[in-house]
């Protein structure tokens, strides 16, 4: 058991204060800021779950998966979709074992009711049968009973909560708000001694409801300023040289000013960077943009627009 | 410290962000957690705690500024206006200093020449400004104790009390229910006097009667410190007006605009209209954005059972039914932009075009003497620019709804299918023209709903050179619609009947 403790009290350590905590990201090349950091420490602390927002690329997910590491902790993850529902998220029961077992006990039942006296009697030696076919033996937990059911905790990632039904949004109050599932014919499932800490993501594709934003702290991550997406491109690919760097986010600062289709995230920056480095770039200039324009924009009309203004975005970005 | 939280969320709630009271509770509990002292930290958590949208975040900010400044402010003002006050003493003893040049002067002269300047001119320019009745240069030295209990406070020199005195009087004349800014000198009157204005009066005036020198002087003091607080609780009420009243104040106003006749609109409320008709729209989308499925009794999703089943060892037991999602509405909009019904046009097409989110497919058209389609202008512009444009091509000519309707025939007749709602607004003046009642029938005939919304009241919709009698017979439903409410209630019927 000295493991366990070990790590609770590790966790404790970073999630101390905000600075520990943003120390710590820093150490696993997740560079957040103070607003992240302390949403974070809330959640720890509060113990409830952090609802995610923010454009795509962003780090969203990242930022669960970073989590996890830090705590050392497994991380759960549920892709959320369209038709998503309980059998698929919280529990299903093993069918195919049960019917194996009614088999099974159908061949059987005559030792079984051997000494029963009257139709009473039998009945109630059924019935003891009948409800083991019920028990968690039989249970298929998926992930969010899994999340629930981990010992030390860990960390759950409900991604993108928006793609899924209406339905299923409900379904998650429960486990958000007392981290528990009521299955019927078990009772309540409750989260061992560490509740999971939960991240929720969300791309705003449609209005997540009030009952689901009530229960979570809301974070909104935007796109970084300039000063933070230097030092994340400097800590996710460090080789490239510190010109460039420079040069890059200012390219990609400008493009987010512009009236795109898709404007560039974080995501976007970091592939471009290591695109650069692979292609042993020293310093920007309009032919390799133009190049390498499609790892940043992924429309044929943004680079169309994009393509007009390369020299003076380029001379720009060069200052 | 409980109070500041509720004050502000009070504040917030005010500013249209919603908070519910077990987020309230959850903000007590992240304050308990991170404390008051680092305010960016307290930020960072109140806004994670509190507002739950993006907009939402936005507004927090500036109210997060507005409210903890003023904190602030109060506090450092208190101690500024110590300053001035002090000032203002040293004032008192200079203008009577050449009767006395006391221990006290003689420690620090060139300081006290220097203030004593300053303080001089300030003196004129006071009386310059201000025609006050010629005051008698009392020298200093003793004063008598004030009688009155305000007088002992401010007296007293205790900012902190005076403070505390002042927010318990603004509590107790109920100052937080403040609606209109000419409320602010009631409200500030008010307070003055529930801090014993009164009392502190009449001994002013029994101080000036006296003869005693000390008790005149005193009842200067008194005055001058009197039109101090005179000024800080104006301050503290201004403060508390923008806080909690101003958004109570434009509340009514949009109550009150909501049900008006929109013809009846000014001009400059129309930013304001407008933003009505975005709550209105974001609430009728919340509303209906939730895709309903119809289940088709009867009709067997044969692979879908059988793939469901087969776990129960091929047994079918479990059946799954076909379903439809149900189509959004498919929306034409048929707008009259002639003078007399344009303003009507202008908002119906601006709800309609903020609920994109659920209502992605309308199609409008404008009229007054010929028809053409407008949708493309939507498309390609704000909504507010669309509707100016729409409103500078069209509007000229004199209405002919049987010319429309051919027109709107030729256009697009083939394109109106079992699934589509026609809206048409106008008031079927239409100027003792044919009203062509037979495409009316037609188009009756092949959409789902065919809707006229008629701003004119019912009992004049047939007086004169109205057709509304006519059409009536061809519409599915035929409203009065003359105000932002009735323009919802048929938007939201028109998202629930569909839907």
């Amino acid at each position: 058991m000295a493991e366990p403790s070990a790590k609770a009290a590790n966790i404790e350590k970073i999630v101390e204060s905000v600075d520990s905590l943003k120390a710590d990201f820093e150490d696993h090349r997740y560079i957040c800021s103070d607003q992240i950091a302390t949403a974070v420490y809330l959640a720890y602390h509060l113990r409830k779950p952090i609802l995610i927002e923010g454009p795509p690329g962003v780090g969203k997910t990242e930022l669960a998966k970073t989590a996890a590491e830090m705590f050392e902790l497994p991380l759960i993850r549920l892709q959320c979709y369209e038709g998503l529902d309980e059998a698929k998220a919280i529990y299903e029961w093993k069918y195919g074992k049960q019917l194996l077992y009614t088999q099974v006990l159908k061949e059987t039942l005559d030792e079984v009711l051997q000494g029963a006296k009257g139709f009473a009697e039998s009945v109630n030696r059924l019935h003891e049968f009948g409800d083991i076919f019920f028990s968690e033996e039989f249970l298929e937990p998926r992930p969010l009973m899994k999340a629930l059911k981990e010992e030390n905790g860990c960390v759950l990632l409900i991604d993108e909560v928006d793609k899924s039904d209406h339905e299923f949004e409900s379904l998650l109050l429960e486990m958000l708000s007392d981290f528990q599932v009521s299955i019927p014919e078990i009772g309540t499932v409750k989260a061992t001694a560490e509740p999971p800490i939960v991240f929720l993501t969300s791309n705003n594709t449609r209005e997540i409801s009030d009952a689901l934003k009530r229960r979570c702290l809301h974070l909104y991550i935007p796109f970084p300023d300039t000063d933070l997406e230097q030092r994340i491109i400097h800590a996710r690919v460090p080789e490239i040289p510190p010109a460039l760097q420079k040069q890059l986010v200012n390219f990609i600062q400008q493009l987010r000013d512009m009236d795109l289709k898709k404007v560039p995230a974080i995501s976007e920056t970091i592939d471009w960077a290591r695109t650069l480095v692979l292609l042993h770039t020293e310093s920007l200039d309009p032919q390799l943009v133009r190049d390498t324009l499609n790892v940043i924009l992924k429309f044929q009309e943004d680079i169309e627009n994009v393509d007009a203004e390369i020299s003076a975005l380029t001379s720009n970005a060069l200052k | 410290m409980d109070r500041t939280l509720t004050n502000f969320i009070r504040a917030l709630r005010n500013s249209e962000v919603r908070i519910s009271t077990a987020e309230t509770l959850d903000a007590f509990n992240a304050v308990e957690l991170v404390g008051y002292e680092d305010r960016e930290f307290l930020r960072r958590t109140l806004s994670l705690v509190l507002p739950k949208t993006a907009d939402e975040k936005e507004t927090f900010e500036n109210c997060f500024d507005q409210f903890f400044s003023f904190e602030d402010v109060r506090g450092e003002r208190h101690e500024g206006a110590g300053g001035a006050e002090d000032g203002e003493q040293a004032e008192g003893e200079e203008a009577g200093g050449d009767g006395e040049g006391g221990g006290a002067g003689g420690e620090s002269q060139p300081g006290q020449k220097a203030s004593g300047g300053k303080s001089k001119s300030k003196k004129k320019k006071k009386n310059s400004l201000i025609e006050e009745e010629e005051e008698e240069d009392l020298g200093p030295g003793a004063m008598s104790e004030p009688g009155s209990e305000l007088g002992q406070l401010l007296m007293n020199n205790s900012k902190v009390e005076l403070s505390v005195a002042m927010a318990a009087a603004g509590e107790a004349v109920d100052l937080k229910s403040i609606q209109v800014f000419t409320q602010k000198g009631l409200y500030t009157r008010k307070i003055m006097e529930e801090m014993g204005l009164g009392g502190l009066n009449r001994e002013i005036g029994d101080l000036k009667e006296s003869r005693k020198i000390p008790d005149r002087r005193l009842g200067q003091e008194l005055r001058a410190r009197r039109d101090w607080l005179r000024e800080q609780i104006r301050d503290y009420v201004e403060k508390q007006f923008l806080l909690h009243a101003d958004a109570t104040g434009k509340r009514l106003r949009e109550d009150l605009l909501r049900r008006v006749k929109l013809s009846n609109v000014e001009h400059r409320s129309f930013r304001l209209i407008q933003e009505i008709v975005y709550k209105m729209a974001k609430k009728l989308a919340a509303l209906h954005s939730r895709r309903k499925k119809v289940f088709k009794r009867g009709a067997l999703n044969v692979p879908r059972t059988l793939r469901h089943n087969m776990s129960y060892d091929g047994a079918i037991f479990d059946l799954h039914w076909k379903s439809v999602k149900v189509d959004r509405p498919k929306v034409f909009a048929i707008c009259d932009v002639s003078g007399s019904v344009a303003n009507y046009a202008r908002f119906m097409l601006m709800f309609l075009y903020s609920l994109e989110e659920v209502m992605p497919k309308v199609r409008s058209f404008a009229f007054s003497s010929d028809l053409a389609e407008v949708t493309d202008l939507f498309e390609r512009n704000t909504i507010e620019d669309a509707i100016a444009k729409t409103l500078r091509d069209y509007s000229g000519g004199s209405t002919d709804y049987g010319q429309a309707l051919v027109d709107f025939k030729k256009l697009c007749l083939d394109d109106v299918d079992n699934r589509t709602t026609i809206i048409i607004l106008g008031d079927a003046r239409n100027n003792y023209g044919d009203p062509r009642t037979d495409i009316m029938k037609e188009l009756y005939d092949r959409c789902k709903r065919l809707i006229w919304l008629n701003p004119e009241p019912r009992n004049s919709w047939n007086v004169g050179d109205a057709e509304m009698k006519k059409y009536t017979a061809y519409c599915h439903q035929a409203d009065e619609c003359n105000s932002l409410m009735h323009l919802e209630r048929v938007v939201g019927n028109l998202l629930r009947s569909v839907s």
